[in-house]
């Protein structure tokens, strides 16, 4: 069946890990814009919030969806590292790498796991937090804490570094490579990270510097 | 006429089933001017006038168009010259005094055979799946009887450049062939002549790749850089095209 070929092949797993990136990618999108709100007050923030879980089903859904996007991106991408290091472990006495900077391809799995410890204390903070108390709240009280909040910016940072290789990565895995394009993607690949980091993490800044205690 | 003294480390390996190791060799008096296969050339002269075993290694052509020649010199596949196949590489990159360190392309798809020899015959199977056009014509058509953009003819001719050396292999982190049979892919795709075909080529050739117990490819792009022919990775994107449109539509 070509399903089965698909997922067997190499380049149909590759295929898995982009479209599962890009899921995660967009998912990351909306989670900023409904973050973005603490910028501008408690009221609105809490109140973007509320909105959301006054629908439960549209919340279910879509955090079941991404729970599965995740799943698969992480079982896939665990599995392709652990084939790929029976193909490849230690294989010279000298090894060199040309590329420029291999850092952030080179730490994949390593940043991804990063993310996923930190996606794990994070839905246990706040999805989980307690109850009645305003989400707003909850956030002020766990990002008050400076290392809690350092943690956060830790876990931001590995974020950059995976999609300082991933978003580029993604791209040529769909076959996105022009050389009237390659430019604007080499360039986005540098801003979409720092996006993210710049928005979360001054998120995390503002509380656990103790500028937000007035929030 | 300058001339540099080195001290070699190379891989011995008695054949496929043994334990290699690295053999320390010092080698004086050799000259700029001679290219890397010489300096070994040299080397072996002396191993034979000395009785020993001299180092086995692959080369043919010795201009760099056969893709036979290639080793790993301290860590990088061809050396350090960029788009420079071993047997073009030449003393000169070298400084007297240098240590360097000579291992056969390894992968799991490249068994070694005797020291610096690997078995490239994994990829002499990944063209025999695909990579040809089987049209039984008469004579030579009309060279302008299919018009081709000049363009689509020079990016096909861009990757018909590559010479099946497997440094592409060598190089990559994860022991993938990506480079190569998306070259020989991009060739074929790009030409009217291989149109036809072209699904079920994506199909078989990703397929016999996948077999052969190469790697997969995390973009780390080692390949290109190390690439004596320069083939660029947009070859891979083409046959990531190729291949999920082939997978999607008729796989
Ligand atoms: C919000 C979270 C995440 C986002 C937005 C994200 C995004 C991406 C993207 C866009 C790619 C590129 C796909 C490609 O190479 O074609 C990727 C690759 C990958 N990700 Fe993630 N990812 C996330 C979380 C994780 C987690 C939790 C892991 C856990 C292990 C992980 C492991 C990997 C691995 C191993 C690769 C493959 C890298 C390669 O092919 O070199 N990722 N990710
Ligand atoms: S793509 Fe380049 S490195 Fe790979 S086999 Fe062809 S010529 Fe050699
Ligand atoms: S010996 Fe032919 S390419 Fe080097």
């Amino acid at each position: 069946m070509w399903f089965v070929r698909f997922v067997s092949s190499s380049i149909g797993k590759k295929a898995i890990m982009a479209l599962s990136g890009l899921m995660l990618l967009l998912f990351l999108c909306s989670h900023a814009a409904g973050n973005a709100t603490i910028y501008m007050s408690r009221a609105v923030f809490q109140g973007y919030a509320d909105e959301l879980h006054s629908h439960p089903l549209i919340v279910l859904i879509f955090s079941s969806g991404i729970f599965l996007v995740f799943l698969v991106h992480i079982c896939v991408g665990i599995l392709l590292f652990l084939q790929n290091r029976q193909t490849a472990a230690s294989r010279y006495s000298v090894s060199t790498r040309v590329v420029a900077n291999p850092l952030a391809s080179k730490t994949m799995p390593y940043s991804g796991l990063c993310i996923l410890v930190f996606v794990l204390v994070h839905v246990s903070g706040f999805a989980f937090g307690p109850e009645h108390e305003p989400i707003a709240e909850t956030v002020k009280r766990l990002l008050g804490h400076f290392f809690y909040g350092l943690f956060y910016l830790v876990a931001f940072a590995a974020l950059a570094l995976h999609l300082s290789h991933g978003f580029w990565s993604m791209l040529q895995t769909f076959g996105v490579n022009h050389p009237r394009y390659n430019p604007l993607i080499a360039k986005s690949t540098l801003v979409v990270p720092l996006f993210f980091l710049l928005l979360f993490g001054g998120i995390a800044l503002y509380f656990m510097t103790g500028i937000g205690a007035s929030f | 006429m300058s001339t540099i003294d080195l001290t070699l480390q190379i891989w011995r390996q008695k054949d496929s089933d043994s334990q290699g190791h690295l053999q320390i060799y010092t080698l004086g008096g050799i000259s700029t001017d001679m290219s890397f296969l010489e300096m070994l050339d040299v080397l072996n002269e002396k191993l034979t006038k000395e009785g020993k075993d001299p180092v086995a290694f692959d080369h043919d052509c010795r201009e760099g168009i056969c893709g036979m020649c290639g080793s790993v010199i301290n860590g990088v596949a061809h050396g350090p010259e960029k788009e420079t196949t071993l047997c073009q590489l030449h003393m000169r990159n070298f400084k007297n005094g240098d240590v360097l360190v000579i291992e056969p392309f390894r992968s799991r798809a490249f068994p070694i055979r005797k020291d610096l020899i690997v078995d490239r015959s994994a990829f002499d199977r990944i063209i025999q799946s695909g990579g040809y056009v089987s049209v039984n014509t008469g004579g030579t058509p009309d060279g302008n009887a299919v018009p081709i953009p000049a363009k689509t003819a020079e990016l096909a001719m861009d990757a018909a450049a590559c010479i099946g050396c497997g440094a592409c292999v060598a190089a990559c982190p994860n022991g993938a062939a990506m480079l190569f049979t998306s070259a020989k892919v991009s060739q074929l795709c790009l030409l009217p002549q291989g149109k036809t075909e072209r699904k079920a080529r994506a199909l078989a050739m990703v397929a016999t790749m996948d077999e052969e117990g190469f790697g997969y490819c995390s973009n780390a792009r080692e390949c290109e850089a190390v690439c004596p022919k320069g083939i660029s990775i947009s070859n891979i994107a083409r046959m990531n095209r190729e291949y999920l449109k082939a997978v999607l539509l008729e796989g």
